[in-house]
């Protein structure tokens, strides 16, 4: 029989969902639950005190937990890198995949200001800021060295730029 | 459906490291709600940040970094092997199996330096790389980079010579430093090439 193709998944929040019938993924729903908990708390403390603005208090909420559970996820992953291989499946990937050797050539062809730019942005998560002083340039350029790059990168990789 | 306003992927990338100011995060973020086009291009970019992220954790690339990006990848349980030759000196050096990222700290006064080149020369004086117009903070004491972890591991035991160069506007060459790695091979087996 020929398998039903997947339907794609939507983001949420910056939560990559997919859709139904697929379970949502649980870091969706525990998302979702927290976000309802503070926006509950919030309009029963009356802390919201522009109400007509709930829509964007929500939208705020949600990627503000989402950076939170980022930042948990990233122990978490540790722990699971050493850990994990023996204990779970490994999850559905909803990530296009990423040809490795391919995007080598494309991080070497980059100017060297170009792949520190990225590396530094995509690996540390630094601040704007700190990215800049650290190295020498100024917050402007950092931010038109790394769309640049990107360009270049998504370009070299076979994807619209 | 096309997307017939389509957010920039760069916009996206700057959305999912949160660097983006708050009222466009607000706007992308709606129009994200609504378009699977913007979401299937941002889920492209996730997929190279993790990408670039293994790039990193491998050590494999040969690239100035900063001492921020050293400490983190140390905090991360990643072995960083470091050597720092004095300024013109020389340093006895080799690696080990279980590194994970190797650092060089190349001592240098940076100030006044409009461009600095980093080359890299075998034993005879030879430039066999140069990285062109490296990334540099003028208050700094040194620059610090990353050779290829594995290329360090297959290469047999040999001299490595890295003269710091800057440039001024008018393009004149001044050396900043020249400094000798002295490499000897610890990992049994023969060298890869």
């Amino acid at each position: 029989m020929p398998e039903m193709p997947r339907p794609k998944p939507r983001i949420v929040g910056g939560v990559i969902v997919p859709q139904m019938p697929h379970p949502i993924e649980p870091d969706a729903r525990d998302l979702t639950q927290q976000v309802l908990i503070t926006t509950l708390e919030t309009l029963r403390a009356g802390r919201l005190r522009e109400p007509e603005k709930l829509a964007s208090f929500v939208l705020g909420t949600c990627r503000m937990t989402v950076l939170d559970l980022h930042r948990g996820a990233r122990r978490k992953e540790r722990l699971l890198e050493q850990f994990g291989p023996d204990l779970l499946p490994a999850p559905p990937s909803f990530q296009p995949a990423v040809d490795r050797d391919q995007l080598t050539r494309c991080v070497q062809k980059l100017t060297e200001r170009e792949r520190t730019v990225v590396i530094v942005s995509f690996y540390d998560e630094q601040a704007a800021a700190d990215v800049a002083r650290v190295l020498g340039l100024s917050e402007a350029n950092v931010r038109v060295i790394r769309h640049r790059a990107i360009h270049q990168l998504r370009a070299c990789m076979g994807v619209a730029a | 459906m096309i997307c017939a306003s389509p957010i920039d992927a760069a916009v996206l990338a700057d959305y999912w490291l949160a660097l983006l100011p708050e009222h466009e995060q607000n706007a992308v973020e709606e129009h994200l709600f609504a378009c699977d086009d913007c979401g299937s291009t941002l889920s492209e970019i996730i997929a190279l940040r993790e990408g670039i992220r293994n790039l990193a954790r491998e050590g494999s690339l040969f690239m100035i970094v900063s001492e921020a990006f050293v400490e983190n990848v140390a905090k991360q349980g990643l072995r960083v092997r470091q050597y720092a030759p004095p300024r013109s000196g020389s340093i006895e050096c080799t690696v080990a199996a279980e590194d994970d990222l190797l650092i060089g700290r190349l001592a240098a006064d940076l100030r006044g330096a409009a461009r600095i080149d980093l080359s890299l020369c075998d034993e005879r004086g030879i430039e066999q790389m140069r990285l062109a117009d490296i990334p540099f903070d003028a208050g700094a004491s040194a620059v610090v980079f990353q050779q290829s972890i594995t290329y360090a591991k297959a290469a047999p035991s040999g001299i490595l010579i890295a003269p710091l160069l800057a440039s001024d506007d008018a393009g004149r060459e001044r050396l900043l430093g020249e400094y000798r790695f002295n490499h000897t091979r610890t990992i049994p087996g023969p060298a890869a090439w």
